[in-house]
């Protein structure tokens, strides 16, 4: 197999291929990976992109297209066209959140939003964002002819427990190994930190385009310990071009309009907020009207949402224990902070002029990079730690609707509690549990993680059972349950029903779906990946050949040059078989050669360290 | 039983030096995290999870005064964050007479939106908690120093009534920021 050929041999280091750091974000999202040492973004999208566009479209024959093409096909098939897909993570149909001014078509029934869409089934903003992140592993894939099947995927730091749940099952579908949720604000600090190596307590204020947070950071001796965070995970710039697009309809007598027509006017609204950003005044034109937007009013309607940050801010601070004063620096990260009166807004409130050196889209997508790179690469593991942590607190639902907090918000993660439950009637086998996430004391205002029973206890007199349930929250901030009845040490089986996610068995259906749709055109993938195996293998025996010419004998060079025009000739045609055997044989060909090249390599290496050591 | 004070090696005790346990601490996280065993197998994986679940939970009650002071009163055997501990009920009459006193006070305050007298309220009651605080540290001090152990049941009552009115203080004082955030926005 040319998996374990002799050209590849010189990839010892990335036995899994390459290990990336994806920012899945409301508006666009990028893959960056870490590459000499330093992280870098890749092109993902037409004319050497570096962001994708947060959009997909399902055609009515079942195709699925991503990016600036998808984007394009908005205006014309509107209920077809998914944006802003992350405002719908873990979220549930009758959310404020997901009934606000959009074009969207939603199907019936169900815990989960669903989007009626061309072309089959209605799909779940998983399955969306599913296909985002699956476009960008083969972009990087592509880029780097190599498999990429790690990733670090980053989520906004306020983001609950459904919402973390739902980016890492779109992980999984897309076919990743999710190495770490990583927190927007503390990707973006890690992206700065290492840069400078720097020292310090740290602001990071992210406004991208549908989400807001705020982490304080303190950096020392490596360690980038989280000590406060806070947010808003239903603000961002698509809350701004909403307020235009209100704004406008309401100037040109617009009451009803179509979702096309939202869909058009949110897309002119957003190219109006970003002139604005250099230009004093910007056009929205709408169904052939025009109306003209002065920065200062549209600095007056946003106002109200800047505001709202800035309370969150204040908090953040205060749970830090830091005042405004005290920090070294404040970040910003996400496109929305390009806004001027956002940018204003943020230096008033700290006191001081914010860092923006690092592209705000990319910076985050870098800091994945780097902390995917942490993770994978043995040689620099001891350099720099993330201590992150729980955005909300974890409580439980008790008497009368009351919730009851087991897990403070701004905990360190990992981080667990435990609950002992007592049976309060005789006889009593199942206890009902209800897990809310949130700061309010009513159980209705926070958000429903759970329920689950507890099953199989002994029957005994009432308060004699005792259950122990066990809240572990792992180090991407996702919640396990366990329990465990102190009077017989059994463990408690627990089928945890997310209240607004999917079940285990919905995320295995679909799994295999993509499966089976994968299988239809099997032969197309693996004439793909053949034809990337070979693009690699071609490299490496140029690469060779360049270097190391000179090793080269006697006729080998002819049967080395007609093994590589093979490979070349064949990967034209469609056959992945008659591929693959031309790159075995190339394989074999350079074997002796490559072999030379080694035994150089190591007889230099052994003299380089006679010298050294004696 | 492994305590919080054996996670870091330290001798039970109340007074903790922070900025060496901050310090501590970073260097076990950095040799405990499951960061640390990404590529590992899951038993390793599971083992880094609650090493530093234990890491983080020991850091987190050590490095403050209160949650310090409540865990010690634990490991004598009285559990104030337990909402069927007995020893809740067992605060002195009086005292409770006062807390509702005060609270029917913050109600009123709150209620006619007048938030100078809520900060005046807080800045008070903030005080005596501290003071019970000191109370409490001062008994805790004595038993752990090991003093005769016939009157260790009378101190361990005692810190238990000090950190009792700490408890209620520090509902009365979540309220008062409550209603200052709601205030100020």
């Amino acid at each position: 197999m040319s998996k374990n050929g002799y050209l590849q041999i010189h990839d010892p280091l990335k036995p899994k291929g390459q290990a990336v750091g994806i920012d899945l974000g409301t508006t666009h999202s990028l893959v960056a990976a870490v590459a000499q040492g330093k992280p870098r973004c890749v092109p993902v999208d037409e004319g050497d992109s570096l962001l994708l566009p947060s959009v997909v479209h399902y055609g009515k024959d079942g195709g699925v297209v991503t990016g600036a093409r998808a984007r394009a096909l908005a205006g014309e098939h509107p209920t077809d066209t998914i944006s802003s897909v992350k405002r719908f993570m873990g979220r549930g149909p009758d959310d404020a959140e997901t009934r606000k001014l959009g074009h969207y078509k939603f199907a019936p029934g169900a815990n989960v939003v669903r989007f009626d869409v061309a072309g089959g089934n209605p799909v779940t903003p998983i399955e969306v964002s599913g296909e985002i992140l699956r476009a960008l592993k083969r972009r990087a894939e592509a880029h780097f002819s190599m498999k990429v099947e790690q990733a670090v995927i980053t989520v906004p730091a306020y983001f609950d427990d459904a919402q973390r749940q739902a980016t890492k099952d779109a992980g999984r579908l897309a076919g990743l190994e999710v190495l770490r949720l990583l927190n927007e604000p503390t990707a973006a600090a890690l992206a700065y930190g290492l840069d400078k190596g720097s020292q310090g307590t740290f602001a990071v204020y992210d406004l991208g385009g549908g989400t807001f947070d705020i982490s304080i950071l303190k950096l020392v001796d490596g360690v980038f310990e989280v000590k406060s965070t806070g947010g808003d995970s239903a603000l961002g710039g698509d809350d701004f071009d909403r307020a235009i697009a209100s704004q406008v309809f309401q100037a040109l007598g617009i009451t009803e309009p179509s979702p096309s027509l939202v869909a058009q006017t949110l897309a002119a609204s957003r190219k109006a907020k970003e002139a604005l950003t250099d230009a004093p005044e910007a056009t929205v034109t709408v169904g052939g009207q025009s109306h003209t937007v002065k920065r200062a009013d549209f600095d007056a309607w946003i106002q109200p949402l800047v505001n709202k940050t800035g309370l969150v801010c204040r908090r953040a601070l205060k749970d830090a224990g830091v005042v405004a004063g005290e920090l070294d620096g404040v970040i910003l990260v996400g496109g929305s902070t390009r806004v001027p009166a956002v940018r204003r807004f943020v230096a008033e409130m700290f006191g001081r002029e914010p860092l923006g050196d690092i592209d705000p889209d990319q910076v985050v997508a870098l800091g994945a990079a780097v902390q995917a790179d942490l993770l994978t690469n043995e040689d620099r593991q001891d350099e720099v730690l993330l201590l992150d942590v729980i955005p909300l607190s974890l409580g439980l639902e008790t008497m009368g609707g009351i919730t009851e907090k087991l897990i403070q918000r701004n905990s360190t993660i990992p981080t667990a509690a435990a609950q002992v439950f007592t049976t309060f009637k005789d006889g009593q086998t199942g206890l009902d549990v209800h897990v809310v996430q949130g700061e309010r004391e009513l159980v209705e205002d926070n958000r429903s993680l759970a329920r689950f029973t507890l099953s199989g206890i002994p029957p005994l007199a009432a308060g004699m059972a005792r259950v122990e349930v066990r809240f572990q929250v792992d180090a991407d901030g996702i919640l396990s349950v366990s329990a465990k009845e102190q009077s017989t040490g059994a463990a408690q089986s627990i089928t945890v029903t997310p209240s607004h996610g999917l079940t285990e068995d919905e995320i295995e259906r679909m799994l295999l779906d993509s499966i089976e749709y994968a299988e239809d055109d099997i032969q197309a993938r693996q004439l793909r990946e053949q034809r990337v195996d070979a693009e690699r293998v071609l490299a490496e025996a140029d690469r060779q050949l360049r270097e190391h010419g000179a090793l080269v004998q006697g006729d080998e060079r002819a049967a080395i040059d007609a093994a590589l025009a093979k490979v070349r000739e064949t990967a034209q045609g469609n056959d992945y078989l008659k591929l693959k055997e031309a790159v075995h044989a190339l394989d074999e060909t350079c074997r002796p050669f490559i072999e030379r090249v080694m035994n150089q390599a190591i007889t230099q290496v052994v003299a380089g360290q006679s010298v050294e050591d004696y | 039983m492994r305590t919080h004070f054996d996670v870091f090696g330290l001798p039970r005790a109340y007074d903790v030096d922070v900025p060496a346990l901050e310090k501590q601490y970073r260097e076990l996280s950095l040799q405990l995290h499951p960061d640390r065993v990404a590529q590992a197998d899951a038993r390793e994986r599971l083992k880094a999870l609650e090493g530093t679940t234990a890491l983080n939970e020991a850091f987190k009650t050590l490095k403050d005064p209160v949650r310090r002071a409540f865990y010690l009163l634990k490991l004598h055997g009285v559990d104030l964050d337990r909402e069927d501990a007995g020893a809740q009920k067992d605060m002195p009459l009086e005292f409770l007479e006062e807390v509702m006193e005060l609270r029917e006070a913050l109600d009123g305050a709150m209620e006619k939106k007048d938030l100078a007298r809520v900060q005046a309220m807080g800045s008070q009651v903030r005080g005596r908690s501290k003071a019970a605080l000191d109370e409490a540290a001062g008994v805790l001090r004595a038993l752990e120093g090991g003093g005769p152990a016939e009157e260790a049941p009378a101190q361990v009552r005692k810190a238990s009534h000090a950190l009792g009115r700490v408890r209620y203080f520090t509902r009365f004082l979540e309220q008062v920021d409550a209603f200052e955030e709601e205030s100020l926005s």
